[in-house]
């Protein structure tokens, strides 16, 4: 799946997951506000985090050489 | 920016809303308004007597009164467990005890104490004569002929074992080696009087001739603590006296077991108390402490307070203090009223136990200013994310999961026992583990690591031979022959000669991309803490150039970085930066990336030596510029408080702050913030790559226990050899990757957070809110 793909599906992940929280876990305004900052900031992170791996593979300038005991 | 205006107030972003108070009690309700104030525990009470000595104060009487009974429940509480008596706790008993129960109480129990002494040394007596008793079976093994040896008499008694040798020898140094001494063990452990434990004793006997001797003897006897008790030469009379040493023992035997009975039952019927009055002695200090603080107001026969409170405990606060005037039968209520204040409120972060962990993290570090952003909101996420970079492994992931699980089941249970140091600080962050853990597991499926073993979870690898048959996979290495690996690291790198290269490359470059972004995470947030406090000076000339600064420098080499891997180029980013403060305008070559890079090169070069002197110079000219304008013409300071009002208010809350502008001051402090801004920029950059080196460090170990460890023992065909090589593995697993590896990688990520993170905006100069409260007392003792 390409960059592109990938990304809108954690960025989806995360919607999902605010909604999910703003559901079970509705405590007012501010708490709400709290708690879409932690989503927000998980995905955030967890979304960086996999995208510099993936960008990192996708041209790479050296490759596996396999070592003698293969 | 209109957007973030309209946005609600974020929970644990900023300090609760403070209310400086001041309480006005009539002397009869404040004893009750204060113990209901402990009990509610939100109001912090201001010291108004902190200028006199603790003998000054109004309830020094009451207060003394309280510390010796307290003294007294803990000697009733060592009398307990010196016995051995298993005392219940009622919980139920919920009756007010009063102060003289428990003096009648203490009467009865230092009458115990007293009969237990005498018991002590009766028993200690009786088991030395009936030592005796077997030492003069000794002596008759060894003195056949007693009355021919005329001039040779003896002193016989017993010691405590562990002085035995010390004894012996000064006596042989006092009788200048003209005595013979002998000694045997006593048998059964005796209580030692003076010390209460049991001891080995040792019963002696000395041989000596002439009187000197005898009182130097009895003198180092003395000196030594040991006790001598005669014994008769004859056979009759040893025989008589060890008769009647038996009479006196069993009869003194039998006293001592009624004594005892008699003892335990008194303590047992005190010990079922002992606790709740142990923790009401305690309150009621706590309140007579408190009411120290206040001040008494002798014309108007009132108590006045001083306190700090959170805005929305006011309501709860009042309801309180009727309460009080209520149950106390008084005429007049309390006045309960706000103040203004110029002196800085306490901090107060209403916490629950998930959010607990994380702020007090962030308070080790410096409880924040009144008002001020918290950076414990974003360490909620960002810290375990960072320790999981350091940390990537899933199977470790998975371990610290049960770990932290196991604990959140027990809470309960572990909560309301007393456990050791370690296990209460791993208890107390159990919310902290349980995150460290699911981005452990996060970050272990990106680096395709299990115990250092790289799964094809997530697909096929993107890498195969060149040719069908590998010949030269171990030389020129296998080709790229699709898209990559769709989620983390390929499998194919692990064990190949290139892996290294590959993926410290990969975590250096992305040690500087996270750090980038926190390091702007934390100048933005000193942005929102500007525009918050009202400071447009701050935005202009500290936020804008320190933005200006960090991203033109460093903002743009995580762009290079990006740019590189998407075009795949062969450029040395190190040489493009360098170069780019060395040669500016020398031409780019082969590590050109992007057309029209030399030029946007020179001007971010521009932009940064700019917002240098940006940061620096205005801000202190401005303030004394503004400094100079409010305080037109008035070169001299105030004297003081120009209102007097008619009835005396306490004069903590009206401080005037002398207007003391010093230039020199605020230059230099603006000074050494730009130079520390400047300077950090690079430095805190570069300590963003200890993600890189732990996580090396990490990924390395794992792979040498795994490779040296099970796989090596799992050669052999021995099934002993197995087992060991597993249990050996499954130790160092356990003992340097799960906990040393983890306590490491907390510290350094607890580091990136307290120094570069929070340097951007947090200053931490501020005092927490301590309330009066009773379940903090509580707390305290346990």
């Amino acid at each position: 799946m390409g960059f592109m793909a990938t990304s809108i599906i954690f960025f989806a992940a995360g919607l999902i997951a605010s909604l999910l929280v703003r559901l079970c876990f509705n405590r007012g305004a501010s708490t709400n506000l709290f708690h879409l900052t932690l989503i927000i900031t998980a995905t955030v992170c967890c979304w960086m985090m996999w995208a510099i791996v993936y960008l990192a593979q996708l041209k790479p300038l050296i490759v596996p050489i396999l070592s003698e005991a293969e | 920016m209109k957007f973030f205006n309209d946005l609600p107030p974020m929970d644990h972003f900023r300090s609760e809303n403070m209310s400086l108070v001041q309480l006005i009690m009539p002397v009869e309700s404040a004893q009750h308004a204060v113990s209901y104030l402990g009990e509610l525990g939100l109001l912090q009470f201001k010291d108004l007597n902190g200028d006199k000595s603790p003998f000054q104060r109004t309830f020094v009487n009451q207060v003394k009164r309280c510390s010796e009974m307290s003294r007294k429940l803990r000697f009733f509480a060592d009398q307990i467990s010196k016995a051995g008596v298993t005392t219940y706790p009622n919980p139920d008993s919920e009756e007010v005890i009063d102060l003289e129960q428990l003096e009648a109480g203490r009467f009865l129990g230092s009458a115990q104490n007293h009969l237990v002494m005498a018991e002590t040394e009766l028993v200690e007596n009786t088991y030395s004569i009936k030592n005796e008793d077997r030492l003069s079976l000794l002596e008759q093994s060894m003195q056949p002929e007693p009355s021919k040896k005329a001039g040779l008499r003896f002193i016989s008694g017993i010691i405590c074992k562990s002085k035995e040798l010390i004894f012996e020898r000064m006596l042989f140094r006092a009788t200048r080696g003209n005595m013979f001494f002998n000694q045997a063990p006593a048998g059964e452990q005796v209580m030692d009087p003076v010390s209460g434990e049991m001891v080995h004793k040792t019963v002696f006997v000395v041989f000596f001739s002439g009187d000197q001797a005898r009182s130097k003897i009895l003198k180092i006897c003395q000196a030594f603590g040991a006790n001598c008790y005669p014994v008769p030469e004859e056979n009759n009379k040893q025989k008589q006296l060890t008769h009647e040493v038996s009479l006196r023992l069993s009869e003194l035997e039998a006293t001592l077991d009624a004594g005892t009975c008699h003892r335990n039952k008194a303590l047992a019927s005190i010990g079922s108390q002992l606790w709740n009055w142990t923790i009401m002695v305690k309150k009621e200090k706590s309140v007579y402490d408190t009411l120290n603080m206040l001040n008494f107001d002798v014309t108007k026969k009132c108590l006045v307070g001083e306190g700090w409170c959170p805005t929305f405990a006011k309501p709860q606060i009042k309801e309180a203090l009727h309460q009080a005037t209520i149950h106390s039968n008084s005429q007049v209520g309390i006045i309960f009223h706000d103040m203004d204040s110029s002196e800085s409120p306490p901090t107060y972060f209403r916490t629950n136990r998930f959010t607990n962990a994380f702020q007090e993290i962030v308070d080790a570090y410096g409880v924040a200013r009144f008002q001020e952003a918290n950076p414990a909101v974003y360490s909620v996420i960002t810290f375990p994310f960072l320790f999981a970079v350091m940390f990537g492994d899933w199977g470790h992931g998975l371990c610290l999961l049960f770990g932290s699980l196991v604990l959140i089941l027990r809470e309960k249970k572990l909560g309301s026992q007393k456990l050791g140091s370690f296990m209460e600080i791993a208890f107390g962050g159990r919310y902290v583990l349980l995150l460290m853990a699911f981005f452990s597991i996060y970050c272990g499926l990106i680096y395709n690591e299990f115990f250092s073993i790289p799964f094809y979870i997530f697909g096929e690898s993107a890498y195969k031979c060149r040719s069908t048959d590998c010949s030269d996979a171990q030389t020129a290495g296998l080709i790229k022959f699709r898209d990559p690996y769709p989620f983390g690291v390929d499998p194919k790198w692990r064990g190949s000669r290139s892996e290294l290269p590959f993926l410290n490359s990969l975590k250096m470059k992305m040690s500087i991309l996270l750090g980038v972004c926190q390091m702007n995470l934390g100048i933005i947030l000193s942005y929102f803490d500007a525009k918050f406090h009202g400071n447009p000076l701050d935005i202009q000339y500290q936020f804008i150039p320190q933005i200006i600064f960090l991203n033109s420098l460093f903002g743009y080499l995580a762009l290079l970085i990006v740019i590189k891997w998407c075009t795949g180029s062969q450029a040395d980013l190190y040489h493009v930066m360098i170069y780019m403060f060395l040669d500016p305008f020398g031409n780019l070559g082969e590590n050109q990336l992007f057309w029209g890079q030399k030029e946007l090169q020179m001007l971010l070069l521009i932009l940064a030596v700019v917002a240098v002197p940006w940061m620096l110079f205005p801000k202190p000219f401005i303030l004394k510029k503004q400094h100079t304008e409010r305080f037109q013409g008035r070169t001299y300071g105030f004297l003081g408080t120009s209102e007097m009002d008619l009835d005396h208010e306490p004069d903590s809350a009206r401080h005037q702050h002398q207007e003391d502008f010093n230039f020199s001051e605020i230059f230099v402090h603006q000074m050494i913030h730009s130079i520390e801004f400047v300077l950090g920029a690079v430095s805190n950059t570069a300590s963003y790559l200890r993600l890189w080196a732990l996580s090396l460090a990490h990924s390395e170990l794992s792979t040498v226990f795994y490779e040296k460890l099970l796989l090596l023992a799992w050669g052999y065909d021995s099934i002993i050899i197995r087992i060991a090589g597993l249990a050996v593995f499954a130790f160092a697993t356990t003992f340097i990757l799960l906990m040393m590896e983890t306590l490491s990688a907390f510290l350094h990520a607890l580091r990136l957070h307290w120094v570069e993170f929070m340097n951007k905006f947090y200053h931490g100069d501020g005092y927490k809110f301590k309330p009066f409260s009773f379940k903090a007392l509580a707390d305290e003792e346990d």
